[in-house]
């Protein structure tokens, strides 16, 4: 043990610098040219006034004051907010069944159901979506179903181009991504923990509430937030199964980019909506301190 | 010996060099070969330009675009293409850019036969012989509705406001069509308002909102939601109707007394385009009679040539609702021309579909 100590320092007293800044270079190069300064224009465009030109022109604070004072904002950003939130809490709710499935009694099947959770991402995005689309329409795979079932005689419009629908399908595409961090989290918890509890009495459904639960918030939260993020600023999936009601702050924002042509507008709801997704972030980390470490 | 061997291998290898660099040379020759044409979809039919593909195989790449101002900051963005296809209503505006080289009509073979009302629209003149745009096509925007679903409805517009076929109607997401209807039906002039008529138009697209289905360009999509009868009416252009009308749904394209929109498009090349050779090349097949023919036939659309309309029959003109002469047409149409406000319509519009 000593001798491994003893041997790091000059260890590492041995890769040349040249080496070492051989390593660091692409990473550097790749966080500063394809985020930092990428960022940072966004940034420089928001405070730009609007020419049509590529740049803008003049520094003014206008778009933020455009931001703040239009209701129309608040609200798609509270919609994107509530949309976001709706789709992270059925997306976790209904992942973690599965991964403690998956962590627990799945033994030989693990691998192969691991497998299986992934292989949506063998498609592309936007036909998942379409699938969605098929499912959900007038005359689609749900509305026959029902039909043929005799539940209702006439097809109804009440599944797409709903918010609702909106949540279901992204609810179906991140599903993974809430799935693999909570069974990461379940698989490393300590069988020796479940075994002591049922030593001291517990009966099943205790030692889920009291063990397993707390000790798998930290994968819960990460699940969370990973799902949460990018479905805020979602665009593609809204303009596809959502219809007019289902706006979000990200098609706004690409619609600035595009078709109404205002650049320096669209970067700065964006830096917007950066920071009202940092100000989550920073609440979900402070639930994750106090809620979710593994005491 | 030994030199003999050596310049055998000095020239092989420079043989191989050489094949190389060829080899490299050909590939880098056919990537600039291929015309990079810009364009709506369902408008890079191989059919179109056929003696184009017969001189130059698999010489044009097309990239497709939902609508023409989404290809304007696309371009303005940096993507550069030989030849676009945007609208009338947008060359001022891609003009004012500087994206727009001046093409010389001496080169377009069939230039002569292109009706006079095209030829001399107003921000189509370069001067010296010279246009920025080749017109090529024209079309009318309408609503398409279920004969069956929608029972005699008054001729009007209004339709599209219509309370009793909430969430069953659809309208093109687009600043040149939806909005221009709202700004006839708050009696308007679409392509000159005041800020507060602006606020009219803005209401009147308000009321519309609630109504619809979707605000959307996929017109395949429409034409499925209509011939499933999910929607019962929904603004499109000519095409869909001749589609659906050809699949047998029961839908007719009306004549509101508003009027209907018409529109022309056409060919822009680009100021830095690579291949202007092939450019005119493609222009000119683009304008043989046959390739306008096959525009009004499959398409319903009617060509920007007179001579495409000699080889259509006076019935088939009928079925198509097209007059052989756009004159015609324009006599009872709106023809969308360059919208002063565009960007102040475009950003209203799309706040009014975000709920604002």
């Amino acid at each position: 043990m000593s001798i491994i100590v003893a041997a790091r320092p000059s260890q590492e007293a041995r890769v040349s610098p040249g080496f070492r800044f051989a390593m660091l270079l692409p990473g550097g190069l790749v966080t500063f040219f394809l985020i930092l300064f990428a960022l940072g224009l966004v940034v420089f465009l928001a405070f730009r006034g609007n020419d049509g030109s590529l740049l803008g022109a003049g520094m003014t604070v206008a778009n933020f004051v455009t931001v703040a004072t239009d209701p129309l904002y608040w609200t798609v950003t509270l919609r994107s907010l509530v949309i976001a939130g709706l789709v992270t809490l059925a997306t976790v709710v209904t992942a973690y069944p599965v991964a403690y499935y998956l962590a627990f009694h799945a033994g030989r099947r693990r691998s192969l159901l691991l497998f299986l959770v992934t292989l949506p991402f063998w498609t592309s995005y936007l036909l998942r979506v379409f699938a969605w689309k098929i499912v959900l329409a007038y005359n689609g795979v749900l509305n026959s179903a029902f039909i043929e079932s005799g539940l209702w005689s006439e097809p109804t419009l009440a599944f797409l181009n709903t918010p609702a629908a909106v949540v279901v399908t992204l609810a179906h595409a991140y599903a993974p991504f809430a799935i693999l961090p909570i069974y990461v989290a379940l698989d490393t918890i300590p069988r020796s923990l479940l075994e002591a509890a049922s030593d001291l009495g517990a009966r099943p459904f205790t030692s889920f509430r009291r063990v397993v639960l707390p000790n798998s918030m930290p994968g819960v939260l990460a699940a969370a937030l990973v799902v949460f993020v990018p479905t805020v600023g979602d665009y593609v999936t809204p303009a596809m199964v959502g219809g007019p009601a289902s706006t979000m702050i990200g098609t706004l924002i690409q619609s600035q980019f595009g078709k109404a042509n205002d650049w320096p507008f669209g970067a700065a709801l964006s830096v917007c909506v950066m920071l009202v997704i940092l100000c989550v972030v920073l609440v979900a980390r402070g639930a994750d301190r106090r809620f979710g470490s593994r005491t | 010996m030994a030199f003999h061997l050596k310049s055998i291998t000095g020239h092989k290898a420079r043989a191989g060099l050489a094949a190389l660099a060829l080899a490299l040379s050909s590939t880098v020759a056919l990537a600039a070969e291929k015309l990079q044409y810009f364009t709506w979809s369902g408008y890079e039919l191989p059919d179109f330009n056929k003696s184009f593909l017969a001189a130059h195989p698999d010489g044009v790449e097309a990239t497709i675009f939902g609508d023409d101002d989404d290809a304007f900051t696309k371009v303005k963005a940096g993507f550069r293409p030989d030849i676009a296809h945007p609208c009338y209503d947008k060359v001022a505006r891609w003009n004012k850019e500087g994206l727009l080289q001046p093409i010389d009509t001496k080169r377009i073979k069939n230039w002569d036969s292109i009706f006079p009302v095209f030829k001399n629209l107003p921000d189509l003149q370069a001067g010296d012989g010279k246009v920025w745009m080749v017109p090529w096509d024209w079309g009318n925007t309408s609503i398409l509705y279920r004969t069956d679903l929608v029972k005699n409805p008054e001729a009007s517009w209004n339709l599209l406001w219509d309370k009793q076929y909430a969430g069953r109607m659809a309208t093109i997401d687009a600043v040149h069509d939806t909005p221009i209807v709202a700004a006839l039906l708050a009696g308007v002039n679409p392509f000159d308002m005041t800020p507060d008529q602006m606020d009219k138009v803005a209401a009147k697209l308000r009321e519309q909102r609630p109504l619809l289905s979707s605000y959307t360009t996929d017109m395949t999509s429409v034409e499925q939601a209509l011939a499933s009868g999910q929607l019962v009416a929904a603004m499109t252009w000519n095409a869909s109707a001749t589609s659906l009308k050809k699949q047998g749904v029961p839908v007719e394209f009306m004549k509101p007394k508003e009027g209907m929109l018409t529109w022309a498009c056409g060919f822009v090349m680009l100021k830095d385009a690579k291949n202007v050779d092939l450019a005119y090349d493609f222009i000119n097949s683009r304008l043989d009679a046959d390739s306008g023919k096959f525009l009004i036939q499959s398409y319903g659309y009617g060509s920007s040539l007179s001579t495409a309309f000699a080889g259509v029959s006076k019935e088939e003109l009928d079925k198509l609702q097209l007059p052989s002469d756009p004159d015609v047409m324009l006599k009872s149409t709106i023809f969308t021309g360059p919208m002063k406000q565009n960007d102040d319509v475009a950003k209203m519009f799309e706040k009014v579909k975000a709920g604002g």
